[in-house]
């Protein structure tokens, strides 16, 4: 029952449309006042026939790490026409595992296997999945919920849209075979609101397999019951946070909630409930059909397997990029991203999406795209979205453009990030306009510092970590930026001549257009805040 | 795929623009197809609440937008109240409100968006063509533009959603191509908006539900709730020509006392900055009387 296909004429974007926006992309390419490589690298992460990203990585020269070749697991057929229909998705052994485990294999055996496979949390935390299944409350009486999150908010990630618009039966497969490991009858998949196409093609997979008794009741004829429900978010980076999507998918504002208890021991409803990403739940499918020796053949000891990275940024061939875990970023950016554009230097890079501290380019040369090797840098893998920025982007900007994300999206139940988050903005923005006041960079160090640790959910560190590793590493940009004037006598000033916006437009350097203006409209959470004087 | 994709299949009588009007009797329920969905959420889901997020996606439909009867509809069916409706709806950010235009453009403007000027690409292009910047509506409610945050597609910049569909590399000739026919649908020339002043998007809630009244309320010739307006701007209200002064002792009588309206000392506090409009008694109370 695809719910926004019936009733909606157009389909509500359907392949055309991106296509469309896509080919013209391509098109535009020779005539572009852009540099080539944008339009080639656009087209090139297309979702479309021709060269997306699965087939570089296939191609790509042998690097030493692994023990053995690697192609694209999760996302190999991301490019083959039809590859989210049942019909295709058989036709390469689909559902064949889930047929002989369910109401065959001991759960218990299941959950062994994954813990041996050493599979680790794909949505940022990096949580062994075996451990966290092992950790589900047990013999309490109450139903047990599965809620997979595929509420993929975190900026610069655009891994889980591949499998949910591509390939979302194996997504279907690994949730029925985590829910009979855990013993789950009901499954919840949260999407968030913009994924218009991947609900459609989702709600259709769990359809077709209703049709054929994956889903339902005595699904292949065992004793087993299973309910899959496909709950569309709208809007709200918060949702991602596990207990912030327990809460939405319980009908209120996602709020998230304080932990412990844990979502394993009460979450949805008060009952024990397991939540994982999406790309974690597609990678069990895999691990099921082949085993966890086959899962451990790729990535490091403690950081098993193979992920999908999202490249974006100042590279010459932007897209997603399945490889084994332990490949240098150097490889990454390098050999898959086609290097920088137009030659221009690496200033730095985000490596696990926007709430991940920065790496200058010293810190790349060593990185390897592991858990590891990223914490001992300070920073995280978190959700494979990797940005790079080039010698182009000043630093100040996009901290204030990150800072702006996080004062949107806190969702204002803790004082320290409802405020924090506005106050970094703040100044961060004074920075933006050459206004800085002196004292300002410590201020905004201590802020940090007082946002982490202090809230019900993490959204305030991970709005303070970049925050603390640019003040870190590029601490001349912000000193560039401050002005003589004192603070106090500053204050004095903007309360004397403010309208703020009238400020914003007239500032002079790096200011933004007049179009910044207004901001972000259309929201009224956590006290949004147009004073940015 | 036609840009009309959002406004409802015919069941509905109310547009998206206007919210249910007074004369139209109330409407308690969605079309039969909707309220069938509706009833397989209500089975599927453990409880009627948590069925919400899903609900106001038919709302949406079956109005164009959520409007005030959308919401006190779901809140019926959802065994909520409004004001939990309300909370959601100004929550999260996707659903589709009263104030955005018919084609509400949501531009990406985070940080990979925003590289190398992108997402300003995209908006610059818009303002050319329509005339309204981020926060800003045409004046006859076609169109309306917002910054969003991203909406994970961050390798192809700049990434627009508009009418349910999904771009991605949305400017130059693209965009344009998109505008003309939003505009050519629209039956509008393709300067229809040059030199036009668009108008302010406003995100608070237009009107409060006119449905819920206490009971007895208009009769005993209570404060009603549309009267309750907090936004009233300076001379809006009926202002009182005898505000009480400032405190000349502290309050010590208990509050309660003070909201009867017997002790000007509690009117005067609550009342000196936005005179009248929010009090129940004394003056401006009297007016409903
Ligand atoms: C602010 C915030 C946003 C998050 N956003 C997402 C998200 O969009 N998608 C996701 O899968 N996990 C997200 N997470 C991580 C989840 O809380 C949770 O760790 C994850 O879904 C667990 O699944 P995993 O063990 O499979 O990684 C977010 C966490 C935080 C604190
Ligand atoms: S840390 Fe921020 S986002 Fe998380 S619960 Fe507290 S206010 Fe909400
Ligand atoms: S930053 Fe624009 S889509 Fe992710």
């Amino acid at each position: 029952m695809s719910d926004a296909n019936k009733p909606n004429p157009a389909g509500s974007g359907d392949v055309p449309p991106q296509k469309k926006a896509d080919e013209s992309a391509a098109q535009k390419a020779a005539g572009s006042p852009q540099p080539a490589p944008v339009a080639a690298g656009a087209a090139n992460a297309a979702a479309t026939p021709p060269s997306a990203a699965a087939p570089a990585p296939a191609a790509a020269p042998a690097d030493p790490k692994p023990k053995v070749p690697f192609s694209p697991i999760l996302t190999k057929h991301i490019n083959e026409p039809d590859s989210h229909t049942l019909a295709h998705y058989q036709a390469r052994g689909g559902y064949e595992t889930a047929k002989a485990h369910i109401g065959v294999t001991d759960p218990g055996a299941l959950i062994k296997l994954v813990d041996d496979s050493g599979l680790r949390g794909r949505g940022g935390a990096g949580f062994p999945t075996g451990k966290k299944w092992s950790f589900l409350a047990k013999g309490t009486g109450k139903p047990i919920y599965l809620a997979v999150n595929g509420d993929e908010s975190e900026p610069g990630t655009f891994k889980d849209r591949y499998i949910l618009e591509k390939d979302p039966h194996q997504l279907v497969e690994g949730v029925i075979l985590t829910c009979f490991a855990i013993g789950s009858k009901h499954a919840f998949i949260y999407l968030r609101g913009e994924f218009i196409l991947g609900f459609q093609r989702l709600d259709a997979a769990v359809q077709e397999a209703k049709a054929k008794g994956f889903v339902g009741k005595k699904i292949f004829g065992k004793d087993v019951d299973l309910t899959i429900t496909v709950v569309r978010g709208a809007g709200a980076y918060i949702c991602g946070e596990e207990t912030g999507m327990l809460s939405s998918i319980e009908g209120g504002r996602g709020y998230p909630k304080i932990k412990p208890p844990f979502p394993a021991v009460s979450g949805l409803f008060g009952c024990p409930t397991i939540v994982n990403n999406v790309e974690t739940i597609s990678a069990v499918t895999h691990i099921v059909k082949n085993g966890a020796a086959w899962h451990k053949q790729w990535g490091t000891e403690k950081s098993p397997g193979f992920k999908i990275f999202c490249l974006s940024g100042a590279v010459k061939k932007p897209g997603v990029y399945e490889v084994p875990l332990g490949i240098t970023m150097r490889e990454m950016i390098d050999q898959y991203g086609g290097g920088l554009k137009d030659g221009r230097k690496l200033k730095a890079v985000i490596p696990g999406g926007l709430s991940a501290p920065v790496l200058t380019p010293e810190m790349v040369e060593k990185c390897t795209l592991d858990y590891e090797s990223l914490a001992s840098l300070g920073s995280m893998l978190g959700s494979g979205g990797i940005t790079v920025l080039d010698e182009q982007v000043d630093m100040i900007s996009a901290i204030y453009n990150t800072m702006r994300f996080y004062h949107h999206e806190s969702c204002g139940q803790c004082t320290p990030c409802r405020e924090g988050t506005g106050w970094l903005e703040k100044v961060a923005h004074r920075f933006h306009h050459n206004e800085g006041h002196q004292g300002d960079v410590e201020l905004l160090g201590d802020i940090a510092k007082n946002m982490r640790g202090r809230t019900i959910c993490v959204l305030a560190d991970a709005a303070a970590m970049p925050m603390q590793s640019y003040l870190q590493h590029f601490k001349k940009d912000f000193e560039a930026k401050v002005k003589e004037t004192a603070f106090v006598e500053k204050q004095r000033t903007y309360r004397d001549e403010i309208t703020p916006t009238a400020k914003t437009i007239t500032a002079t350097g790096a200011g933004p257009s007049a179009l910044e203006v207004g901001s972000n409209q259309g929201t009224q959470r956590s006290g949004e805040n147009k004073d940015r004087g | 795929m036609s840009p009309t994709s959002h406004t409802p299949n015919g069941a509905s009588p109310a547009s998206g623009q206007a919210a249910a009007s007074a004369a139209a009797p109330r409407r308690t329920e969605f079309s039969p197809e909707r309220m069938a969905k509706f009833h397989d959420y209500a089975e599927e889901y453990p409880n009627k609440r948590s069925a919400l997020m899903m609900v106001l996606r038919l709302a949406e439909e079956e109005f164009g937008s959520i409007t005030d009867e959308a919401m006190e509809i779901t809140a019926d069916l959802c065994d909520v109240s409004v004001a939990h409706v309300q909370g959601m709806v100004t929550f999260y950010t996707h659903f589709k409100r009263p104030f955005h235009g018919k084609h509400r453009f949501m531009v990406c403007a985070t940080l990979m968006c925003a590289l190398e000027n992108n997402t300003d690409a995209a908006l610059i292009q818009i303002k050319d063509r329509l005339g309204i910047a981020p926060g800003e509506r045409t004046a006859d409610g076609l169109f309306s533009c917002e910054k969003v945050e991203c909406l994970a597609d961050c390798d192809k910049p700049p990434v627009v959603q508009c009418d349910n569909e999904h771009f991605c590399s949305m400017k130059g000739p693209v965009l344009e191509a998109y505008l003309d026919k939003l505009l050519k649908d629209e039956g509008k020339p393709a300067d229809a908006y040059k030199g036009k002043a668009p108008v302010e998007m406003d995100p608070r809630v237009p009107t409060l539900p006119v449905h819920y009244n206490f009971e007895g309320e208009t009769e005993q010739g209570a404060r009603r709730f549309d009267d309750k307006d907090p936004y009233l701007k300076a001379g809006e209200g009926a202002l009182t020509t005898d505000v009480p002064g400032p405190l000349a002792t502290p309050l010590t009588v208990p509050v309660a006392d003070g909201v009867n309206g017997k002790g000007s000392t509690s009117n005067g506090r609550n009342g000196h900055d936005r005179a009248g409009g929010n009090q129940v008694n004394g003056k401006n109370g009297a007016k409903h009387v």
